[in-house]
């Protein structure tokens, strides 16, 4: 029983490579997840209207009241308002992009309280009883004497211990590897056609 | 403790009784319906709620979102969000609000200056 043996005995790199293999468990997990909603991000399609036309054009208004002098015409606008047929986008296409997650700090916390008591108790009783008789002719004397002595020593020893693990969890951005690259290919100008990555 | 988006995938595909049941559920724990596409609903919900929502009987998979600001169609998405937010949020009537008094069917006579 010695306090360095018992904290030697605290088994840090069983606990260090569990808590390791969980993160990564977990992490693998996450990742997997990620990607799911990645695939149907990529796969979900709303429709997309990109841009609304308003023409304006002059449209003269002919007034028609009685009280107005005859051929009274005012100055007025029209408006030719064009929608074009929807557009499929997929939600990956148009912003929304899958959260990724990564554990940054981990902590593994050992508390131990070792408690150590000895106590020692002795106790010496030592006596002697004389009894002396006179008779006429003899005399007698008896000497007795007793010695008790008692020991007791009590040990007591006692580990306790708590451990805690803690981890932090982050959004990061999405891996590049696993994120699509978008190609634009602007052909609105077939005289000088313009490809951007993003 | 943050609001997070998530996207919300249904066990056997999406059928509109269980995208209804859920939605019931995410507004039950105090979350909100930003968007339903034909795969499954976009919703915004505390992330200490998101654990019972993923464990629903219907819910086969719960991704975290996020919009980019940058998206091609982003501003369409914040509209459509918006617009749909604005209908489960309601707003306390300030008590001190009290409407323009209206002028009714009087006759009101306007000029415009020349």
């Amino acid at each position: 029983m010695s306090v360095g043996r018992d904290l030697l005995d605290v088994p840090f790199p069983q606990m260090i490579f569990s808590m390791a293999q969980a993160i990564a468990k977990s992490q693998l997990a996450l990742d997997k997840s990620s990607i799911n909603t990645l695939q149907m991000l990529a796969k979900t399609e709303f429709d997309w209207i990109p841009e609304i036309t308003e023409v304006l054009y002059p449209k003269p208004i002919a007034i028609t009241s009685a009280n107005a002098p005859p051929n009274t015409v005012v100055t007025g606008v029209g408006v030719d308002l064009e929608v074009p047929k929807p557009t499929k986008l997929t939600l990956l296409q148009a912003g929304i992009n899958p959260t990724f997650y990564q554990f940054t700090d981990s902590t593994i916390l050992v508390k131990m309280s070792i408690t150590s008591t000895t106590s020692s108790e002795s106790s010496l009783d030592v006596g002697v009883d004389v009894s002396v008789s006179a008779d006429f002719l003899f005399g007698s004397a008896t000497v007795s004497s007793h010695v008790n002595y008692h020991s007791a020593n009590k040990y007591s020893y006692s580990v306790t211990g708590s451990s805690e693990l803690s981890t932090t969890l982050k959004p990061v951005p999405p891996p590049q590897r696993i994120f699509p690259t978008f190609i634009l290919v602007d052909a609105t100008n077939p005289a000088a056609v313009k490809i951007t990555k993003s | 403790m943050a609001v997070q988006m998530y996207m919300l995938t249904f066990k056997g595909g999406f059928n509109q009784d269980a995208s209804r049941d859920v939605q019931r559920h995410v507004r039950q724990l105090g979350g909100y319906i930003l968007m339903v596409t034909p795969n499954g609903p976009i919703v915004a919900i505390d992330d200490s709620m998101a654990a019972s929502v993923a464990g629903h009987a219907l819910v086969d998979g719960m991704g975290g979102v996020t919009l980019d600001p940058r998206g091609r169609a982003a501003k369409h998405l914040e509209a459509i969000f918006a617009g749909n937010l604005s209908r489960q949020i309601s707003m306390p009537v300030a008590e001190s609000f009290a409407p323009e008094p209206s002028e009714g069917d009087k006759y009101v006579r306007r000029s415009r200056p020349t």
